[in-house]
């Protein structure tokens, strides 16, 4: 019941948040240079269809009759029309959602865990060198300039080894092939999905892995843990048991607040990697003036973010049962 | 006059503690084997960003942007003339590394410490005042803190055009000043509740005068050390945005080498093209992080675990 | 929990440690489709909207003209059409006899067709084709295999030009049309029309566009072509189909073609992997002459681009000697006029080479005078009171205003690196002049929406490529007729005496006098500059050898139907 309190409440502030980045991002696209008309309104657009759009965008009308409009219509999915697709903004970011997320939830659970699991070794055996190499290698991943690790990857597993494919999720092999089934196409976007998943993974695992291993040794000199050597528990069922679940929850805390930071590696991913995912798409349409493209990612990549916290802070409180709201 | 002289006096010593505090804190640094590491790093990065200005003037080739070897017009290894090769249009790489190292410091230093100054001002100000100052300060800093920067950056490049450094400079801080501001803000709530603060109000001491002159100082360090972390932020962030081909088009950063050798297509062929701007990134990056860890350790351990969650 | 999901990622990774064992599957059958990389998507399939390069490659395969040139003589060739067309000069009218042709859908394809096509060219005034049918006065079918053309003057391009053009089928286009009429504005309902399958008259058809990853074309059954000896090769196509996949980035696409994923590269290779290409044994790499204009453009119709002075200081500035070599490493010439000079005929050096011969010292000098003596001043000049030339700064207008930031659009480095770096370079060089420039690669789609539809841009950098060796484009890109959204005027240049004389020029029949016009108008567009030709690349394309062979080399590459008509699977 607690938790449901708190999850609503969560719920609200986040409702509020997102309300002010909408907020924001429609005063910048009416104070940026340029006629903002025109920047909703595809030029390839016949008079009737814009003329359509700009009565359905509020264009035509005051400021902020055309604000509710716009938030009406945000609702209502309705972001216009794609300039360089020339179809529905909805129907483009659609496509490619499903395809961020599963990328995204991927490479951070994958990240996650193996932080956590590596986190833990290294804190049981701090100080000898297992520890050293892992902090060190997580320093070193967790610093690396992800675009150009990308490459590296490309480099040895797609050109020197030419193990795993380096563009897009699907092979038309696969697809066009009447005698593949379901099972054939997963396998073909796994293939595909493993170098971006692994460029993620490496950066990402890290910093949980430090997150951890501190997290891990402060659980260490608790009392309770004490109590458990003192009942002669095994080292091991201590570790897995009784000091790991708790050391794991600001591993949690800090997935959620590096949520916004991974989205943005995830951008830089699709596009090395042309994986047809909602970042790579707002690259994309950033570089070719497509407005309506841009603003739509870009204001469903934020609630995506806001979202994935209130997930990660009702698992936080679910988690921890010192912790009630 | 025996208060003026008493005041000198108190001055003197708080000097003189402090200096203390800071040769304490070094001895603790030295100890730490990373953090010597990093800052040794650093100063090789240092030193290249001051070397950058030397080759131009050895020989006009040597422009890192717009010059090139008369005799060399297609991308060569490295030689005696070229150490580190060139590029297809026969531009010297080396000093374009050189060149790099510059725009790097540069934009990370200027704008972690423009958002460290808002940060910490905005912290010390939300912590200090309390009540719905610390609200609104605290919820913008809540909005703020989940927007993907980079993505922020790109949208305003489809917005407002081609960006010169100086602006990705300014939006980077504007967007990273959050998680510092939260820090000093939960630091300036420990320090109202000292002695110190309550005798200088006592003794009349205006809200800015109690600010700068009494919270200010103990914020510092720690704003300090947020600072480095800033400054890979804004670095990184800049140089994937070079990547991406949204920086700006007139300077050679990192990211702006990597983007040329992705797509000229020389990323398979030369690696003395593709690996250094990539370990340069890489190693500056990874030797802030260790001196900040470093300086986090001098500092209260306390506020560790507070300070790797931001 | 977390032992839960720890034993999904083992799963994942064992799994995905199985993946290179795995191969391929349906390699057994004996069918062969040609895998054709392409760096974009194309936009539409909508032949009337195409403009972009890749929704051309793929409209190539689908609707054919009734007359091409043969790939080696360059010579005039039936194509549609069984024979050339018999020119009666009484009447001023050409008569076309059909092939036996069919539709994809298997309808026959007959001069009721061709005529509809020419009409509706004629009743929309479909841009890019217009002009090449405004001329005609009449079309008159007169039996189901034979048409008659009626012009209003006797035309030099009728026969190259205008019967190139691709005939779509009457019974697929008539709905459209008729919807298009009601339409407030008729044109912009045509060519937004939607259409995924076209019905096509080529050698391929469109099976499936899965948008985003590939586009499958099976062999058209009923293409006319098949089994006759045209151009004295007999037709195909002897492959079942071809897919093309759309690559994001061109390492991608290299890897591919290393790997055999795909079979043909068809855009330009990058200089970076032409010598890992040229070891590969089972690799070809084919470079041919191109009919092109890459040329840097100005918007004429707003500051500070509208004053010609400014154009030819830039002109000065921009080296291009530096660019073919540096840049396009040598595979390529310089261009001095808007015409090729391998156009033997039509070329005519321009009386003045801007900044022929100068070194980059000589150039912004030259450059600096020419502005200084316009009116325009700086903050810091780019020659200082020495003579020295210095990093110019702040440049300002005649009027005394600074010149505001612009931007030189280039299409992205993925499809054209050499524009894209040619635009920084050029950029640099205008910034040590003082000139607030900044390249900015767009994709080739938006860039055309931007300079053509939406016109807000200050230059560009853009190419035409597949110039015929007719030059009467010149009176097409110039022309004030032709500045309109869309139009091919995109400068926006208006210059009456240049009107009157390409007008003339399209009407005299006398090659010499036709060639004194042009060199004329080469001469007056050297002078005002709305273009700044740039330079003539080769064509540099790489294919597999082992899986087709027979690839055509022609003017601008092995991308033309004649490839595709005659390429033959190996032998395994």
């Amino acid at each position: 019941m607690e938790l449901w309190r708190y999850a609503r409440q969560r719920l609200f502030q986040i409702g509020i948040i997102f309300f002010v980045i909408l907020t924001i991002l429609f005063i910048l696209f009416r104070i940026a240079p340029g006629d903002p008309v025109s920047r909703m309104i595809g030029p390839e657009m016949t008079t009737e269809d814009a003329a359509h759009l700009i009565s359905q965008l509020g264009l035509d009308r005051p400021l902020w009759v055309q604000y509710v409009y716009y938030v009406k219509n945000f609702f209502s999915g309705n972001f216009g029309h794609s300039f360089h697709y020339g179809r529905p903004v909805i129907e483009v970011i659609g496509d490619r959602l499903p395809n961020t997320m599963l990328l995204f939830t991927t490479s951070v659970m994958i990240s996650a865990l193996m932080g956590v699991f590596l986190g833990k070794i290294a804190a049981w055996r701090k100080g000898e060198k297992t520890d050293t190499v892992m902090t060190l290698l997580a320093l070193v991943t967790h610093t690396v300039f992800l675009p150009w690790m990308a490459l590296i990857l490309i480099w040895i597993f797609g050109y020197r080894l030419g193990w795993f494919p380096i563009n897009g999720m699907i092979s038309e092999e696969v697809w066009l092939n009447p005698t593949s089934g379901f099972f054939a196409k997963s396998v073909d976007v796994a293939h595909h999905m493993i170098l971006p998943l692994l460029t993620l993974s490496l950066i990402y695992f890290g910093s949980y892995l430090l997150i951890m291993r501190s997290a891990m040794l402060e659980t260490l000199k608790e009392d309770y843990i004490l109590t458990a050597r003192a009942k002669g528990l095994t080292e091991k069922v201590i570790r897995n048991k009784h000091a790991s679940p708790n050391a794991a929850l600001p591993v949690v805390t800090s997935v959620g607040l590096s949520l916004a930071f991974s989205i943005n590696g995830g951008a830089l991913t699709e596009t090395v990697f042309s994986w047809p995912g909602i970042g790579r798409e707002l690259v994309f349409s950033v570089s070719n003036n497509d407005y309506p493209l841009a603003q739509a990612a870009f204001l469903l990549i934020s609630a995506v973010v806001l979202v994935s916290n209130l997930v990660v802070d009702i698992l936080y409180a679910y988690l921890d049962p010192r912790i009630r709201y | 006059m025996p208060s003026r002289k008493k005041k000198i006096l108190e001055e003197r010593s708080r000097r003189w503690r402090r200096m203390e505090r800071w040769a304490q804190g070094w001895a603790i640094y030295k100890k730490n084997f990373l953090g010597r590491i990093g800052l040794v790093l650093l100063s090789i990065f240092v030193l290249m960003a001051l070397a950058s200005f030397i080759p131009p003037l050895v020989d006009p080739m040597y422009k890192p942007m717009s010059g090139v070897d008369p005799e060399i017009t297609a991308s060569t290894g490295p030689s005696f003339r070229h150490w580190l090769g060139t590029d297809f249009m026969g531009r010297d790489l080396f000093s374009q590394l050189l060149a790099g190292a510059r725009v790097a410091f540069t934009v990370g230093i200027a704008s972690a410490f423009v958002s460290i100054v808002l940060g910490t001002l905005i912290g010390m100000t939300a912590g200090y005042m309390g009540g719905w100052t610390d609200t609104l300060l605290m919820r913008t800093a809540d909005i703020i803190m989940v927007m993907p920067t980079l993505l922020v950056v790109l949208i305003l490049a489809a917005l407002f055009g081609q960006l010169n450094i100086w602006s990705i400079v300014l939006i980077i801080a504007l967007f990273r000043w959050p998680g510092v501001s939260r820090v000093i803000r939960a630091q300036t709530l420990t320090l109202k509740e000292r002695p110190f603060i309550d005798a200088a109000r006592v003794a009349g001491a205006s809200h800015l005068r109690i600010l700068f002159r009494h919270i200010m100082p103990n914020v510092l360090p720690l704003s300090f050390l947020y600072m480095t972390f800033r400054v890979t932020a804004a670095i990184n962030i800049e140089a994937a945005l070079a990547f991406l081909g949204f920086g700006d088009p007139g300077t050679v950063s990192w990211g702006m080498m990597l983007q040329w050798v992705w797509k000229t297509g020389y990323m398979f062929k030369a690696p003395y093209w593709l690996l250094p701007p990539g370990i340069c990134i890489s190693l500056i990056t990874l030797s802030f992080y260790l001196l900040g860890r470093a300086m986090d350790e001098v500092l209260d351990p306390r506020l560790r675990k507070e300070g790797e969650r931001y | 929990m977390t032992s839960k999901l720890k034993k999904i990622l083992v799963l994942g990774v064992v799994t995905a440690g199985l993946f290179p064992a795995m191969t391929v599957f349906g390699g057994s059958n004996p069918v062969h489709y040609l895998k054709a990389g392409l760096s974009e998507e194309p936009k539409t399939l909508n032949i009337w909207l195409a403009s972009d390069r890749w929704s051309l490659s793929v409209l190539s395969q689908i609707y054919q003209g009734l007359i091409t040139r043969h790939p080696e003589t360059l010579e005039l060739t039936p194509w549609l059409a069984e024979d050339l067309p018999v020119y009666d000069p009484e009447t001023l009218s050409y008569t076309v006899t059909l092939r036996d042709a069919k539709w994809s859908d298997g309808s026959p394809l007959t001069a009721q067709d061709v005529a509809f096509t020419a009409n509706l060219i004629k009743e929309f005034k479909i841009p890019r084709h217009f002009d090449r049918w405004s001329f005609v006065k009449a079309i008159e079918v007169l039996d189901p295999k034979t048409v008659r053309f009626v012009l209003e003057t006797p035309m030099a391009i009728f026969l190259s030009r205008t019967l190139a053009t691709p005939i779509v089928s009457k019974k697929e286009w008539e709905p459209v049309a008729q919807n298009a009429r009601n339409a407030e504005k008729p044109l912009t309902a045509l060519i937004n029309h939607e259409i995924k399958t076209p019905v096509g008259n080529g050698p391929f058809s469109v099976k499936e566009w899965k948008e985003g990853a590939y586009l499958f074309m099976t062999r058209n059954p009923h293409f006319f072509g098949s089994g006759q000896k045209i151009g004295g090769r007999v037709m195909g196509p002897f492959i079942d189909g071809i897919i093309f996949k759309f690559f994001g980035t061109s390492d991608a696409a290299i890897l591919s073609l290393k790997k055999g994923d795909i079979d043909m590269f068809w855009w330009s290779v990058q200089a970076g992997y032409i010598e890992d290409l040229q070891k590969d044994p089972k690799i070809t790499l084919f470079k041919n002459e191109r009919s092109a204009m890459y040329y840097m453009g100005f918007n004429l119709r707003k500051p500070p681009f509208d004053d010609a002075v400014l154009r030819r200081a830039v002109a000065i500035l921009i080296d291009k000697g530096f660019i073919v070599t540096r840049i396009l490493q040598g595979d390529g010439a310089r261009m001095d006029s808007v015409v090729p000079a391998g156009n033997k005929f039509y070329y005519c050096p321009p009386d003045t080479v801007w900044g022929e011969g100068l070194s980059r010292q000589e150039r912004v000098k030259a450059a600096w005078w020419l502005l200084k003596e316009a009116g325009y001043s700086w903050k810091t000049p780019p020659v200082n009171d020495a003579g020295a030339v210095v990093k110019g700064r702040h440049i300002r207008l005649p009027d005394g205003t600074p010149m505001e930031g612009f931007t030189i659009l280039t299409p992205p480095a993925d499809y054209d690196p050499l524009r894209a770096m040619s635009g920084t370079i050029i950029q640099e060089w205008l910034r040590e002049f003082g000139m607030p420039a900044s390249a900015k690669p767009m994709a080739f789609g938006s860039l055309i929406d931007q300079v053509k539809v939406r016109r807000e841009f200050d230059a560009f950098i853009l190419a035409y490529g597949k110039l015929s060796l007719d030059p009467d484009w010149i009176r097409s890109f110039f022309h004030s007729r032709h500045d309109k959204v869309r139009g091919l005027n995109m400068s926006g240049y208006h210059n009456p005496e240049f009107d009157r004389i390409s007008d003339e020029s399209a009407t005299v029949m006398d090659e010499n006098q036709r060639r004194e016009r042009v060199c004329r108008m080469q001469k007056i567009l050297m002078r005002d500059l709305p273009y700044i030709p740039l330079y003539t690349p080769k064509m540099i394309e790489a294919v597999r050898n082992d899986r087709f062979s027979g690839w055509v080399n022609t003017l601008e590459g092995i991308g033309n139907p004649w490839s595709f008509c005659v390429l033959k699977p190996e032998a395994p």
